[in-house]
């Protein structure tokens, strides 16, 4: 008898040993804690997007957090994720091109701000190229100009931290730490990122009023801006050719990275479209566009009412361009104040530890 | 039965050698190969009579020059073999997402970090150009789904029971040929990482690039 049950043991762990590591079967008392953020209606979306293999936990958050602001992580120990996505600018550096990665270089695109990602279900970076954040997360730290990290390198790391093999531990139970393990936590965490606190949300929710300028902006905007920076999330997550430039270098070198979407889905209709990014805490996040080169939103609206390039890729929404008179541009600004978040900053300045 | 598949990877009908001029591109160019790995996946034998087949699960190999030469299949069911069946890079289920571990670990330097994926064949080398004569750089990074290829071949040998070593070799040179003649002097980029010409070099590889030792 008693043998028997020894057989059944070994052949039970054989099959735990057997299965996917990303799929924690939560029958012990130490599996991490699975939980679902709640969202305001106000982001207008359904539920919140997860991939089976990677699911939230408040572990796998902390987790992530610890190694989102860790430098060491970096080639040169001074570079971490949150170098270029600081929680106090929505997550983003507040300059065009950053040249804070390690080896100085500037590089070819605006760091954008991050929040509301996992409802970014069609792709990743300014052209989309990144299919998830557990995948995306690879690109920033190993590029050679950004964190310049070298995988194994950082494995090593991790695995020589008591706190790293304690929180990993805990996050992904008798799983070795990888590097797979390593971004799925990274993933957790920037999902917690949501923005859904602004004066906007607190307007949708009949909490406040906007007073008139408020609402006059809220009208220009719907009708002038809503159709790509959907209401919301404040972008529809698809990409567009919004007019900045006539035609696109493409040195061999740089591997297409100023051809917009093209360079990832090869569609003449996609060159020199990017992502629509939020309007949300847009008043925290100049400069504005992939490569950061308005530095205000007066040179935004300028862009959009007089500055509009034409070629065979241009949305054609913006053929005309959107011309707005003086009195639009300010109640438009004053619409897209109510947009900044300031409770979504607070409670993810890097030593809040109310976390998630 | 015990099986192993073995690789031998060839340019020309020679045995490869990293870091040697001594290669010849069926163009006629001069060609230093620095590096070679491509994936082989989804691995299936095929017993045609009795219509067994193993298929192997989480079938993801990392091969290369200097790098892995073997897939170990290990104890399989025993059968008459007469088909293997395997795939030039990873399935599109696979392909979709890097966070991942064993040969498809990122740490491996297979997966693209721009554009979520993986790198299905590498080929870096140099070759000498036809008309300036200069040594000139040549990267093939060849991915993306639609130059995922299956490719079967007859076995004949195998037998039930017995334990077999499967040998393969690629042909280096099948990349620049059949169906599409590729010349590096003329091409417009010589680093190819997408795009037409990438395409052209997956249907190359998609037919007569392995076959049977």
């Amino acid at each position: 008898m008693k043998k028997q049950a020894f057989i059944l043991l070994l052949s039970i762990s054989w099959i735990w040993a057997c299965e996917d590591r990303g799929q924690q079967e939560p029958l012990a008392e130490n599996a991490p804690e699975l939980f679902v953020p709640s969202i305001s209606k106000t982001l207008n979306v359904g539920s919140f997007p997860q991939p089976d293999r990677n699911p939230m936990s408040k572990e796998g958050v902390l987790l992530g957090k610890k190694l989102f602001f860790d430098t060491n992580l970096s080639s040169n120990g001074k570079v971490s994720c949150a170098s270029c996505h600081q929680p106090q600018l929505a997550f983003t550096d507040a300059v065009p091109l950053a040249d804070h990665g390690v080896t100085g270089i500037e590089l070819d695109r605006h760091a954008p701000p991050l929040f509301n990602l996992a409802w970014n279900t069609t792709g990743l970076f300014w052209d989309g190229g990144a299919h998830d954040l557990e995948s995306l997360n690879f690109g920033p730290l190993t590029h050679p100009n950004e964190m310049g990290a070298d995988l194994t390198a950082v494995l090593l790391y991790l695995n020589q931290e008591e706190e790293y093999l304690n929180l990993f531990e805990k996050a992904f139970p008798a799983t070795p730490i990888q590097s797979a393990t390593m971004s799925r936590a990274i993933a957790q965490y920037t999902k917690t990122l949501i923005s859904q606190t602004s004066r906007y949300d607190l307007w949708m929710n009949g909490e406040i009023e906007f007073n008139s300028l408020e609402l006059k902006g809220y009208e220009i905007y719907q009708a002038n801006c809503s159709s790509c920076h959907e209401e919301g999330l404040f972008t529809d997550l698809s990409y567009h050719n919004n007019g900045l430039d006539e035609s696109y270098p493409d040195p061999i070198d740089k591997e297409g990275v100023f051809l917009g979407r093209f360079r990832i889905s090869h569609d003449s209709l996609d060159l020199g479209a990017y992502k629509t990014p939020s309007l949300r805490n847009i008043t925290l996040t100049a400069p504005y566009m992939h490569d950061g080169r308005f530095s205000n939103l007066d040179e935004v609206f300028n862009h959009y009412s007089s500055g509009i390039k034409q070629n065979s890729s241009l949305a054609p929404q913006l053929k005309d361009g959107i011309p707005l008179n003086k009195e639009e541009k300010e109640a438009l600004i004053t619409f897209l104040k109510t947009l900044q978040d300031d409770q979504f900053i607070q409670k993810h300045l890097q030593d809040n530890p109310d976390l998630p | 039965m015990n099986v192993e598949i073995t690789f031998e990877n060839t340019l020309n009908g020679n045995t490869l050698e990293l870091n040697q001029e001594i290669f010849t591109l069926p163009s006629g160019e001069s060609f230093m190969v620095k590096k070679f790995k491509y994936y082989i996946s989804n691995v299936i034998l095929t017993d045609s009579e009795t219509n067994t087949q193993y298929v192997e699960t989480d079938s993801y190999h990392l091969m290369g020059q200097d790098f892995n030469s073997a897939i170990e299949l290990g104890m399989i069911p025993s059968a008459n073999y007469d088909q293997i069946t395997f795939s030039i890079g990873v399935d599109e289920v696979a392909n979709s997402r890097t966070d991942q571990t064993g040969d498809l670990d990122p740490n491996n330097d297979m997966a693209w970090n721009w554009n979520s994926g993986y790198k299905f064949v590498i080929l870096e080398g140099e070759f000498i150009h036809q008309s300036t004569q200069e040594r000139t750089g040549l990267v093939f990074h060849i991915g993306n789904n639609q130059n995922y290829a299956t490719v079967t071949l007859p076995l004949s040998g195998l037998a039930a029971g017995k334990s077999a070593s499967i040998s393969l070799e690629t042909a280096i040179d099948e990349l620049f040929s059949n169906p599409n003649s590729l010349v590096p002097s003329n091409l417009a980029s010589t680093t190819v990482m997408g795009g037409p010409v990438a395409d052209q070099i997956g249907q190359n590889y998609a037919d007569g690039f392995i076959k049977a030792n």
